[in-house]
């Protein structure tokens, strides 16, 4: 290998250990000092949450513009001229590759150049390149971890109000208060409770509901209407649950008719439906060794119960006036299997009730979360018209400041019910509530109080009424104006001079100066003779 | 061993045994001695400041001693005459009784030339000088003579006597390769100087180094090879003495008046070359450069009269832009 090359590649290795070693020390500097960002970011959002939207968007280009930058700081590279004088300064070599590579790019006939070139060769093979530019972790990379350790912990405190960003959590357009949000985790297990017993799509669509109530895809007032509605619906089942509950007792006083019957009759007393059907199931299975009379009585009373006209009893009573009709034609294996069969009819109608009352519950749940998101909305449309009418001009409604710190949707006037805020949509009209006007708030103040009393207006001593005329002035002025003519003073001036001191040119401070530098120069005063 | 490395040694073999000899006589001067060498070597001249007492013209006298070189000095006074130091024709009768014009070489006719206190001659005779040092010949009359070679100037002068003295103008001190401040030996080289001139018997010192000789060190020095970003590091030096260069630091531009010619970037190159072979390299270094700077640019830079008139140093002046000016990268 020629001289040339034991210096170039020495150089290319230096060029290349230094470039890694800035690169590292630039790109954790950076990192660092970006990281600055989202931190501060995570910070503000623990004050004034932030939406989902600003979050991606404020890291994407936070990662975009560190990714450039990173980019560029990759694709940046020294020359061998600089690796060659860097490697002089570190090794104290007295800029002797840095001569002898420009020595190789700009060649010499001279045996010193040569000499030169041979010499600092042979310095650059001893040198060892990894032991002068050693691989070290810069400071501001354990900064840069530290930092951005702090900025994901900072997503995991225990604060009600704070946001993971890593599970995609923000601050919803509509935050729920604490009410509103015991009323929901109420709604759920009451939704979740019936959804087990029945296959229900309620508590998904309440769920569907509120997640678009908080991305803001959807008024708070629209979401109020849609828990009404839902809530209407659910509250049908009270009406069928009282019906159910009747024609239950009706059959219960049927079965104390019967001695046969009484566990039955009591069970369904207590609404207990599963200890009912278990005490006709065991009616079922010792009726074959009843008495004929005994028999009959059962007959009689199943017979009168299955006459029942209450709703949702309906397979029950099919049930039970089998059972009579087998017992009435001495079948009691076919009356049993038939009341085994009510026995099952129970117990699944006493698992449908449950399911009704939770639902029942849910409904109710679901209300009151209605109600209080409107009730809430009514007050802060009241704050506002009360705040628009105290900044009249200034105020936009459709602005309106949301929970969570962001600027929400529009809704002054989206209320059902609700009158129009100035500059906001109008509303429907369609109130679940009996609606104040709120933006008319002057109404509500009334109009302003005045006396009877006219004043009657006073004219103050010593005030023209309509004010004095200039020459007037003048004349005071001169009334008050110094008797002593200070005009004849006799100076020692001369005009000329009198005129420069007059000069508007000449700053008040400085006159006195040069009219004592006139006075000093001026010649002495010849004696009078 | 090649031959450049065999230069290089006989090189700095020589400089040494000047150097050595030197030191026998002048004591704690060890910058100084090598900057008049070097000066010497660089075929240039030099100038010695410094009060009086410290060794000037002791220094000089002892270089020739230990040169085979021709010396004369002249002491200069304000009624020395330009004919004084070059020469004059002079008139001579032959036996035959014909007479005829004479030229009887002056002072300067020698190898080395002692100027002491050159600042009390008057500005006529100190030019009288000019030609000599840097065309190495001397004209009088209608003939011109050239000096021997290596023709070298010393040159001292006092800078607390200033009355009766007329300052080096300036195309005079741009002649000089260096200006060197001999400054007041420290306490340990005093007690070697009273201990050498107190006693009996004066240090000797033989000749060591010859014309030839001196002739092939100074080609040696003009074969060291500069590479050309050190070379304009020392060109950028230069340029940042004028007030006027975008690359003068604010010293500069405040305080001076003229900056150094060409002649200052030639003294700081050929100053590098010789550092660099009595460092053992055969390369030129911007520390080689630096090392050389103060001694090459002091005298070249002229002060204004704000500078004057609140006594700035050209050496603060100098050093300011050293500090200054990034070496290249």
């Amino acid at each position: 290998m020629s001289d040339k090359q034991v210096i170039i590649d020495s150089l290319q290795a230096t060029e290349r250990r230094i470039r890694v070693n800035l690169l590292i020390r630039d790109i954790s500097y950076a990192f660092a000092l970006s990281l600055l960002f989202p931190l501060s970011f995570k910070l503000w959002d623990l004050i004034s949450p932030f939406r989902a939207t600003t979050v991606v968007v404020v890291h994407a280009l936070w990662l975009v513009g560190f990714l450039s930058y990173a980019a560029w700081r990759v694709t940046r590279k020294g020359t061998l001229a600089q690796a060659a004088a860097a490697l002089d300064s570190k090794a104290a070599l007295n800029d002797e590759l840095k001569t002898a590579y420009w020595f190789i790019n700009n060649p010499r006939p001279s045996e010193w150049v040569d000499a030169q070139i041979r010499k600092a060769a042979a310095r650059a093979q001893r040198l060892e390149v990894p032991r002068l530019y050693p691989r070290s972790i810069p400071k501001t990379a354990y900064l840069a971890v530290a930092m951005f350790i702090t900025t994901i912990g900072l997503n995991f405190v225990p604060l009600p109000w704070n946001h993971n960003w890593l599970v995609l959590q923000a601050a919803p357009a509509y935050e729920l208060s604490e009410q509103e949000r015991a009323l929901l985790e109420q709604t759920m297990e009451l939704l979740a409770k019936a959804q087990q017993l029945e296959q229900t799509d309620v508590a998904d669509r309440l769920q569907e509901i509120i997640q678009q109530l908080q991305s803001g895809d959807i008024s708070p007032s629209d979401a109020a209407q849609q828990l009404e509605d839902i809530a209407g619906l659910l509250g049908d089942n009270a009406v069928d649950l009282a019906q159910m509950y009747a024609g239950l007792n009706e059959m219960a006083k049927e079965f104390e008719k019967s001695e046969q019957l009484q566990d039955a009759a009591d069970a369904l007393e207590n609404k207990n439906l599963a200890q009912a059907g278990e005490a006709l199931s065991e009616l079922a299975e010792k009726l074959a060794s009843l008495p004929a009379e005994a028999q009959k009585d059962v007959e009689e009373r199943l017979k009168e119960a299955s006459e029942n006209d209450a709703p949702g009893l309906d397979d029950l009573k099919k049930n039970l006036e089998e059972a009579a009709q087998n017992l009435q034609e001495q079948n009691e294996q076919g009356a049993g299997e038939a009341l085994q069969k009510a026995a099952g009819d129970l117990q699944k109608l006493g698992q449908q009730i449950d399911r009704m009352k939770a639902m029942q519950q849910a409904g109710q749940s679901m209300k009151g979360l209605s109600q209080a998101m409107l009730q809430r909305l009514q007050s802060e449309q009241q704050q506002q018209a009360e705040n628009g009418q105290g900044e009249e001009g200034d105020g936009d409604a459709s602005e309106n400041q949301m929970p969570g710190g962001e600027k929400g949707q529009p809704v002054a006037g989206a209320l059902p019910g609700s009158a129009p805020a100035p500059g906001s949509e109008s509303g429907d009209g369609g109130g679940l509530e009996p609606s104040v006007p709120l933006g008319v708030t002057s109404q509500e103040e009334g109009p302003p109080t005045s006396l009877d009393v006219q004043l009657e207006k006073e004219t103050l001593t010593g005030q023209h009424d309509q004010g004095g005329k200039p020459d007037e002035i003048e004349e005071a002025s001169k009334q008050e104006r110094s008797k002593l003519d200070y005009r004849n003073v006799e100076s020692d001036l001369t005009p000329a001079q009198k005129d420069l001191l007059n000069q508007d040119r000449i700053p008040w401070e400085y006159r006195p100066l040069i009219k004592s530098y006139f006075q000093a120069i001026k010649p002495p005063k010849q004696p009078t003779q | 061993m090649t031959e450049i490395d065999q230069q290089l040694e006989t090189f700095q073999q020589q400089f040494g045994l000047v150097k050595d000899e030197v030191a026998k006589v002048i004591v704690g001067c060890d910058e100084i001695i090598e900057g008049v060498i070097m000066s010497l070597l660089a075929n240039g001249h030099v100038l010695l400041e410094g009060v009086p007492g410290l060794g000037k013209t002791k220094l000089v006298s002892t270089l020739s001693d230990v040169m085979h070189l021709k010396f004369s000095r002249i002491q200069f006074t304000p009624d020395l005459m330009p004919a004084d130091i070059t020469g004059t024709n002079v008139v001579q009768e032959k036996p035959t009784g014909e007479k005829y014009l004479e030229f009887q070489a002056g002072p300067l006719f020698a190898n080395m030339v002692l100027a002491d206190e050159i600042n009390r001659a008057t500005p006529k005779t100190q030019s009288a000088l000019l030609e000599a040092m840097e065309e190495k010949s001397v004209t009088v009359g209608k003939r011109t003579f050239q000096l021997d070679s290596p023709f070298f100037v010393l040159a001292t002068q006092n800078p607390l006597e200033m009355e009766g003295t007329y300052p080096l103008p300036e195309a005079q001190l741009d002649r000089f390769f260096m200006k060197l401040k001999v400054d007041y030996p420290t306490v340990a080289s005093l007690h070697v100087i009273m201990d050498r001139t107190t006693k009996s018997g004066e240090p000797k010192v033989s000749r060591v180094l010859g014309q030839g000789e001196v002739l092939i060190m100074r080609k040696t020095v003009r074969a060291v090879p500069i590479a050309r970003p050190v070379q304009d590091y020392a060109i950028r030096i230069t340029l940042a003495t004028h007030s006027t260069s975008p690359l003068a630091p604010p010293l500069t531009k405040r305080y001076v008046r003229y900056g150094s010619s060409p002649r200052g970037a030639q003294a700081l190159v050929i100053g590098g070359k010789i550092r660099a072979l009595l460092k053992n390299r055969v390369h030129v270094s911007c520390e080689d450069i630096r090392a050389v700077a103060l001694g090459a640019l002091r005298h070249r830079v002229l002060l204004n009269f704000e500078g004057e008139a609140e006594r700035i140093d050209s050496d603060v002046v100098v050093n300011e832009i050293l500090e200054k000016t990034p070496e290249p990268s």
